[in-house]
């Protein structure tokens, strides 16, 4: 019997309309069975969701979090309402830690390399079998020839690994891509004899004046000042603030200013000692700072800082000056502060310094809406600190690779993070033994003999001092709200497990037999201390699920006392030092973290890669900002693809005009550009750490990462770059006319 | 009789729609004449993997219902114990108090146990997706759980005893003034 097409096509719906419809009458078998979990859950409830307190380690700003966990799986994380440092909110990393837990990538448990270097043949072992090769490795080698690096650590953990580097003799190092705290821990150290970072109390001042520092993106501890800045802006008792914002590149932070004052790269001091010339010829601050900020010599010292001599320089008219200095000495409570992009020169102390030294000259030290200070960390509460490795400890440490036996890393990523100039990926594999603790395959980890993963920190046990902190005590805690979702062991039982396999004096000093026990020790100090938020008379596990219930331990009364002697101001001019193009001067390099990868350690999580960078609206790749001047100079158009170049490599993306861009520089975001680091990042856009001149701060060691000067230029191709904008048409908005409908009087009410 | 799109069209249709109301008939049929509710799958006592007699633990030990069903008074779900709190019991206590050491079931049992493996029992009790049930809300309000679930301590096999349909539900809320609006169970 002949079917036409036609009939077939009829017949082939009608048949499958009704399949779907039988179909629809039945349900799944799964959902006819039920389950008896094998142990008994406290607190489970089928069908009713538990919240549980914890910290995010995402970040290292220690926010509080409450995690919704249903049926032992974390779904949501929201804000800890309780928490001094984000008050219930939270930052749109933080909202991507779920997938952390559940990504498809993650290293499911112990590996061991079976093909060559870097080829990904693994081979999945017991952590038995881990902790004894990594054991075997370490008693063979010198221990003064084996590096431990980490990321930044502070609370319990950082005790740990102290006493771990400690008793085995062995060097640890900690790196971070984008270097946010050298240069400005140096400067509060000179300018204020302090070692932890200083509060700004944003909440009350009024007029705000930010030097580089994106406070509404990454710098130090986001959620915290976003908090600050709604209240500044619109909290209830309180008159709207001003915010102005100098910065060499146009962030959403200048975007969200008032006022966007454009300034050369590596000015910002000299802008801010040209204030303080104006704020002290003309009388306006505190007398017997200004006496002793000059020596007694007025005005005339700072001479070299005169805002006509410097307007060339800084790129600041004389005008603007004046009118900062005079606003910024009235508008009282005034607060400077300075970051980012002004400390990443080889003048970035000075700029610094320069910078805060103008909250000393008004007098807004230790004041409401000024700058304050954090007290020194509980000890032994909060734990020991470790040092913070520079740059230029890197520079020795890649210069020295050949004599490396075993590199242990952690949470960091040396081979993405480190300028091509330092060698350090092509020095990698004449070390003989390389470990990584992370969950995830990132560039450095690709490269490994032996994987024993972390935990996230939603699977594990912790807790975090801020740096900086909320102006007063605190430690916060972090507990696993769901179990391990793989074969993981946080870092801090890892090493437990370790010093405990060697044996000797490494057993004896770290005596804990989990790192939970290391935690509690902690919480031990702050049970007997008897104040702060919690206080509980008798047992310490009344105290211990008290603190677990609220996350966090702080005592609002404990606001160190600090006294200021000013220090006196530089009179010589510290101009930044550049490393120029190959052939010419070429135009200034601006790397910044973006919003939601930071410095690319958050680029495996794709809600993150799909989170629109807030001021061009891109997702999912590397762009180049260029200002419109510059791109009619060159011929370019947005989606045309340039060459970056240095003297140390070159980068090819995607260049995007935006008129936001000063012209003369070029602003490129670092966070992409990995060749491991799960489906999500992987070979995505490119890498500008890798062509960054390898040049520092003299004073500090702390890598000027804009200090680099590029020559762009076109290539004959082009790649359209994913972004949201222009994807609506844009209807221009109506216009409305203003009425007056009564003298202002102020009666009306 | 060659085939024409006159003569398939009213066919297939026909045939699609004769299907569909032998369907509803018997979906109909079943929902008002079946006890228990057949349509949806539902057996009155379906198999279970390891036979659990209600009867002994109820009847004979004694063991209240919410020793095990732990949550009937504060979720919505009455809660499947799990198989650690069958340990409690049934495990080697070094003394006399090991019960029933040689019975085979047991022995399923606390494999399960050993190799955390979850048990997965077949549903007695289910109720349509559009449906919300709360054994909390019933439970605090004084219903006794054999009012639904009928004399389990009789039952060596578990099964359905009321219809718990629609009509079921309504009445039993009527008679103690329990809201009867839509939005009480579906939603």
């Amino acid at each position: 019997m002949p079917v036409s097409r036609r009939q077939f096509l009829k017949i082939a719906g009608i048949s499958s309309l009704g399949a779907v419809i039988f179909k629809a009458c039945g349900f799944d078998a799964e959902e006819n069975l039920v389950e008896s979990p094998v142990n008994l859950p406290e607190d489970l409830v089928l069908g009713t969701d538990n919240w549980y307190a914890s910290t995010s380690s995402l970040c290292g700003s220690g926010c509080g979090v409450i995690v919704r966990v249903f049926e032992g799986r974390a779904k949501k994380i929201e804000g800890n309402p309780n928490h001094p440092m984000n008050r219930g909110k939270l930052c749109v990393r933080c909202q991507a830690g779920v997938q952390q837990l559940y990504h498809p990538d993650r290293v499911a448990g112990p590996l061991r390399r079976s093909g060559p270097r870097g080829s990904g043949e693994y081979q999945s072992i017991t952590w038995e079998t881990a902790e004894a090769d990594l054991v075997q490795r370490l008693q063979g080698a010198q221990a003064s020839r084996v590096i431990l690096a980490t990321d930044s650590l502070k609370g319990r953990l950082a005790t740990v690994t102290k006493r771990f580097v400690e008793a085995l003799g062995i060097q640890h190092h900690s790196f971070a891509t984008i270097d946010q705290t050298t240069n400005l821990r140096a400067a509060m150290r000179q300018l204020f004899g302090q070692e932890q970072l200083p509060e700004f109390d944003l909440d009350n001042t009024n007029f705000l004046l930010g030097f580089g520092a994106d406070i509404l993106e990454t710098w130090l501890s986001t959620v915290r000042y976003s908090r600050g800045y709604g209240e500044f802006r619109q909290g209830d008792h309180r008159d709207r603030g001003t915010f102005i914002h100098v910065d060499s590149r146009f962030s959403m932070t200048a975007a969200n200013a008032d006022k966007w004052i454009p300034v050369k790269p590596g000015m910002e001091g000299i802008l801010a000692l040209s204030m303080a010339y104006v704020i002290i010829r003309e009388e306006l601050g505190d007398k017997d700072a200004a006496d002793a900020m000059t020596e007694g010599r007025g005005f005339e010292a700072l001479a070299a800082y005169a805002p006509n001599v410097v307007e060339d320089m800084t790129g600041v008219s004389e005008n603007d000056t004046i009118y900062l200095a005079r606003r910024f000495a009235h508008e009282q409570p005034s607060l400077a502060v300075g970051g980012s992009s002004a400390g990443a020169h080889t003048n970035g102390l000075f700029n610094l310094a320069a910078i805060y030294s103008l909250n000393v000259l008004v007098g807004n030290i230790g004041k409401e809406g000024g700058l304050r200070f954090n007290p020194a960390p509980l000890s032994p509460a909060a734990g020991d600190s470790l040092p913070d490795s520079t740059f230029r400890d890197w520079q020795s440490i890649a210069a020295d690779m050949g004599n490396v036996e075993v590199l242990m890393v952690r949470n960091t990523d040396p081979v993405h993070g480190l300028p091509q100039d330092l060698r350090f990926q092509e020095a990698l594999p004449n070390v003989p033994y390389l470990v990584s603790f992370s969950s995830f395959m990132d560039d450095t980890t690709a490269q490994a003999d032996l994987i024993l993963p972390d935990s996230t920190y939603l699977e594990s046990w912790g807790d975090d001092v801020p740096d900086p902190g909320p102006g007063y005590e605190m430690v916060t805690y972090q507990q696993p709200t769901v179990a391990p979702f793989q074969d993981t062991r946080s870092f801090g039982d890892t090493l437990i497990a370790i010093a405990g396999r060697m044996g000797g004096s490494a057993a004896t000093a770290l005596p804990w037999a989990s790192f939970k026990e290391a935690v509690q020790e902690g919480a031990r100090e702050l049970f007997a201390l008897g104040r702060g938020n919690l206080t509980v008379e008798g047992s310490f596990e009344a105290f211990w699920s008290g603190l677990l219930q609220r996350g966090v331990w702080y005592d609002q009364h404990s606001r160190p006392e600090v006294s200021v002697n000013p220090n006196p101001l530089p009179t010589e001019i510290n101009p930044p030092v550049f490393q120029n193009a190959p052939h010419e001067e070429g135009m200034n390099l601006i790397v910044y973290q973006t919003n939601s990868m930071l410095d690319g350690r958050l680029a495996h999580l794709p809600w993150l890669q799909a989170a629109p960078d807030p001021m061009t609206t891109v997702v999912w790749d590397t762009w180049v900002d260029i200002s419109r001047q510059d791109a009619e100079l060159l011929e370019l158009k947005s989606n045309d693809i340039v060459e970056i170049r240095s003297q140390y490599g070159a980068i090819e993306a995607p260049v995007y005009v935006n008129r936001g861009t000063q012209p003369g520089t070029v602003s490129v975001p670092v966070s992409q550009g990995h060749s491991a680091f799960g489906r999500y990042a992987e070979n995505r856009g490119t890498n500008i750490m890798s062509i960054l001149a390898p040049l520092t701060d003299p004073n500090t060691g702390a890598l000027a990462y804009n200090a680099t000067r590029v020559k762009v230029t076109k290539t004959d191709r082009k790649r359209t770059l994913p972004k949201f904008e222009g994807v609506v048409e844009a209807l221009p908005a109506p216009t409305v006319d203003l009425i007056q409908i009564a003298n202002g009087k102020g009666d009306a009410h | 009789m060659p085939i024409t799109p006159k003569i398939v069209i009213p066919a297939v249709l026909g045939l699609v729609i004769g299907v569909i109301l032998v369907m509803a008939a018997v979906f109909l049929t079943k929902a008002v004449f079946s006890e228990p509710f057949q349509v949806f799958g539902m057996g009155a006592a379906p198999d279970q993997p390891i036979d659990f007699p209600h009867d002994v633990h109820v009847e004979k030990v004694g063991i209240e219902c919410m020793f095990c069903h732990r949550t009937v008074d504060t979720g919505a779900s009455a809660g499947i114990p799990a198989v650690e709190q069958c340990l409690f019991c049934h495990k080697d206590l070094g003394r006399e108090q090991y019960i029933l050491p040689e019975s085979e079931e047991l022995e399923m049992l606390r494999a399960h146990f050993e190799e955390g493996e979850p048990i997965q029992w077949n549903r007695v009790h289910r109720l349509p997706d559009h449906v919300q049930f709360l054994h909390e809300a019933h439970i605090n309000k004084g219903i006794n759980c054999s009012e639904c679930h009928g004399d389990v301590g009789g039952m060596e096999v578990v099964g359905q005893v009321r219809d718990l349909k629609m009509g079921d539900c309504v009445d039993c809320h009527r008679e103690n003034n329990a809201p009867t609006d839509c939005l009480t169970c579906h939603y």
